[in-house]
């Protein structure tokens, strides 16, 4: 028989029993209302927040006070944001302000917001409000000298008050991107790791009741592990996409962070780097998995996987802060890092083109050499049952 | 024909198999015996190309077995496993087609299996729902479904009850009859002595004994006379010329002569004391020629 239809039939079973076990749904539905909640609970806590607004020259009282009143309109009165405003002397002295963190924002001469970052921090949520509260202004001032509804309209499409940080002029995409750039690092972290898990579980279980000699009389290891890694890939995207995407649409129907059109570069290069990513890992879990006989050992069997995607997840924050340091250079080219930055320091154009192809060629690379040796390590563990194998025992015996 | 040629296998500092060498033809029925890690499940999985050996090989008809010869090949391996959430019907359908089966026909050969096999009511149940008897029925079920031409069982009564085994023991006698090849391991012997012709012993991986059954118990050197008497004398039979062992388990002797020894010698000198019955003189038992043969 043909090999591709083996590694089809494979395949198929895996998306048909998997897909449809309770499990799947299960965890598709707890995923998603995990990432909601992530989402609404700093809108629907939002009142606790205390701002911090520094004023550089004139016009900027009126549109502050109106902020205030705006933002506290419903609050209960001790549940009302607190606002600090400062004046200061001069550009130079807010931007100081702002690296100290003294003030979230500042305004200047009422037609400029300066901020720290387009990080998606707390001060977004306070930009918004500032560019609301100049709409409003602008809207009674244009009412007021009866101007026509067609002022109107551009008024509210638009946004009143130009934006700059630190790092320079603020557009609506950069901040989109920043958004992506943390929760793509998130999707990717409980991505590779929950998805991983799958394929450990799904090897040991297929060990641990020995439905593996049965298998492994017709088919041989590697289609057995491909197989399994590109059925439960193929879930796992799917589960992925519903997740961001009911992520997405709450995002815009919440309001949580203004987000305007997307940037689809960085979507396709987060899910090209899901399925790098995910390949890589899966295939390591999949031969740990083979190594042990019983579920029990299975998560111990993984531990120094989840120790590699732990570390590159943290880092990964660290490259964020700065993503052209050499750190974050570094770790594009180390294959089971390269998901969690690769992305990142694309979402933040501090990636080149030769870079991007670069680290892609590495994984694509680390890919077939773990399907050699995973495949090898695989074939071994899987029928040598009873106690935990080692990595090197297992790859020593590999007899099929 | 399938030929164990010169099997040869290593684990470390323990020899599993050690030029282990037998055949089986289309149609026979081999009962394939040995002491526990004799290397029963080692030649087995060899078959199968499961483990690489250090030398020898298995062959089909004198050509090295190719992945598409096994296909046709059907598998029981000692440790049972299917999937157990996945339904009866829908795991029989996929393991046929595994076997290059097509699809419906796979589930079709499946359901009609389980029918004959009583279970045509579970076919919509996962296998963890069933008794560990219907499992069992189910994992021959796996092994027959693409109606192989040889078929390999790895310990296929343990754990059935006498009904189970009985099917069992139908199944692959009407397998063989229709022309596969069928070995199976065993430590029920007196289930292999009704149900083979053919039997292969292994030991310490080395055949030490293969034929057909009733030729290997006529060729045995050793007769056993059975009988039925009130007293006890084991003390006298000690001593009779000739004799090998005696046993009495306080209802029956068991003399064990040479073949060429004059039975009614030993009957003369017993019957002298006291009456005898139910005497029986017969070519041993399968289970004496194994323990003699492995001893």
């Amino acid at each position: 028989m043909k090999t591709s239809s083996t590694l089809r039939l494979v395949v198929m079973r895996e998306l048909r029993e998997r897909g449809r076990s309770a499990a799947y749904i299960a965890s598709t539905i707890i995923t998603t209302v995990l990432i909601l909640l992530a989402i609404l609970l700093p809108t629907l806590l939002s009142g606790s927040t205390d701002y911090s607004i520094g004023m550089v020259g004139t016009g900027n009282q009126e549109i502050v006070d109106l902020a205030i009143d705006i933002e506290n309109t419903d609050a209960e009165p001790d549940q009302e944001t607190q606002f600090s405003v400062t004046t200061l002397e001069s550009v130079e002295a807010a931007e100081e302000a702002l690296s100290s963190e003294e003030i979230d924002a500042a305004l200047v001469n009422g037609s400029e917001i300066l901020l720290r970052s387009a990080s998606g921090a707390s001060g977004d949520d306070l930009s918004g409000l500032l560019q609301y509260a100049a709409s409003t202004l602008e809207i009674d001032r244009l009412v007021a000298t009866a101007g026509s509804d067609a002022d109107v309209v551009d008024i509210l499409a638009g946004e009143p008050l130009g934006l700059r940080t630190l790092e320079g002029v603020a557009s609506e995409e950069n901040q989109a991107r920043t958004v992506i750039a943390y929760g793509g690092l998130m999707l990717m972290y409980i991505a590779v790791l929950s998805y991983g898990a799958w394929t450990l579980t799904g090897v040991t279980e297929e060990k641990s009741n020995r439905v593996v000699e049965v298998l492994l009389a017709t088919v041989k290891p590697w289609q057995l592990l491909a197989g399994k890694v590109i059925g439960i890939g193929a879930l796992g995207l799917a589960q992925f996409v519903f997740t961001a995407v009911a992520a997405l649409v709450t995002l815009r129907v919440a309001g949580t962070f203004d987000l305007p059109a997307f940037p689809t570069d960085s979507l396709v290069m987060l899910i090209l780097w899901f399925l790098l990513g995910f390949a890589m890992y899966s295939l390591l879990f999949g031969a740990a998995g083979s190594l042990v006989s019983r579920m029990e050992d299975a998560q111990s069997a993984s531990t120094p996987l989840t120790l590699v995607a732990l570390v590159g997840f943290f880092m990964s924050f660290l490259v964020l802060d700065d993503p052209d340091g050499v750190l974050a250079i570094v770790m594009t080219y180390v294959p089971l890092t390269a998901p969690f930055v690769v992305p990142v320091r694309f979402a933040l154009e501090s990636i080149s083109m030769v870079a991007l192809i670069g680290s892609v060629v590495v994984a694509i690379g680390f890919i077939i050499g773990t399907t050699f040796l995973a495949g090898r390590v695989y074939a071994g563990g899987l029928l040598q049952f009873g106690s935990k194998l080692k990595w090197r025992e297992a790859l020593q015996s590999s007899d099929l | 024909m399938l030929q164990m040629q010169d099997l040869t296998k290593s684990y470390g500092d323990v020899v599993a198999l050690d030029g282990c060498t037998f055949a089986v033809g289309p149609g026979q029925m081999l009962g394939f015996l040995g002491p526990n890690g004799s290397g029963k499940t080692t030649t087995m999985r060899a078959v199968f190309g499961l483990i690489r050996l250090d030398r020898g090989a298995v062959t089909l008809n004198g050509n090295p077995i190719s992945p598409n010869d096994r296909l046709a090949f059907g598998y029981m391996p000692e440790q049972r496993g299917l999937y157990p959430k996945m339904k009866a019907g829908d795991q029989l359908a996929y393991l046929g087609a595994l076997h290059g089966m097509e699809q419906a026909e796979a589930r079709r050969a499946g359901l009609q299996l389980l029918d004959e096999l009583g279970l045509a009511d579970r076919a919509e149940d996962p296998v963890e729902e069933l008794s560990f008897g219907n499992q069992q029925r189910v994992q021959l079920a796996a092994a027959l479904v693409h109606d192989p031409s040889v078929l390999v069982l790895d310990e296929p009564f343990n754990g059935l009850d006498p009904i189970g085994a009985e099917t069992m023991a139908n199944v692959l006698r009407q397998r063989a009859q229709n022309g596969a090849t069928v070995i199976f391991s065993s430590h029920q012997l007196d289930m292999v002595e009704d149900l083979c012709e053919e039997v292969a012993v292994i030991n310490a991986g080395r055949i030490v004994m293969e034929g057909n059954v009733r030729d290997l118990k006529a060729a045995s050197p050793h007769r056993v006379i059975e009988f039925e008497s009130s007293n006890g004398y084991a003390a006298v039979l000690d001593q009779l010329d000739g004799v090998i062992t005696t046993s009495f388990d306080g209802h029956r002797h068991t003399v064990i002569v040479p073949a060429e020894l004059d039975v009614r010698q030993v009957l003369n000198r017993a019957d002298s004391d006291s009456g005898i019955q139910h005497i029986s003189y017969s070519t041993p038992s399968l289970s004496q020629l194994f323990k003699e043969a492995v001893a």
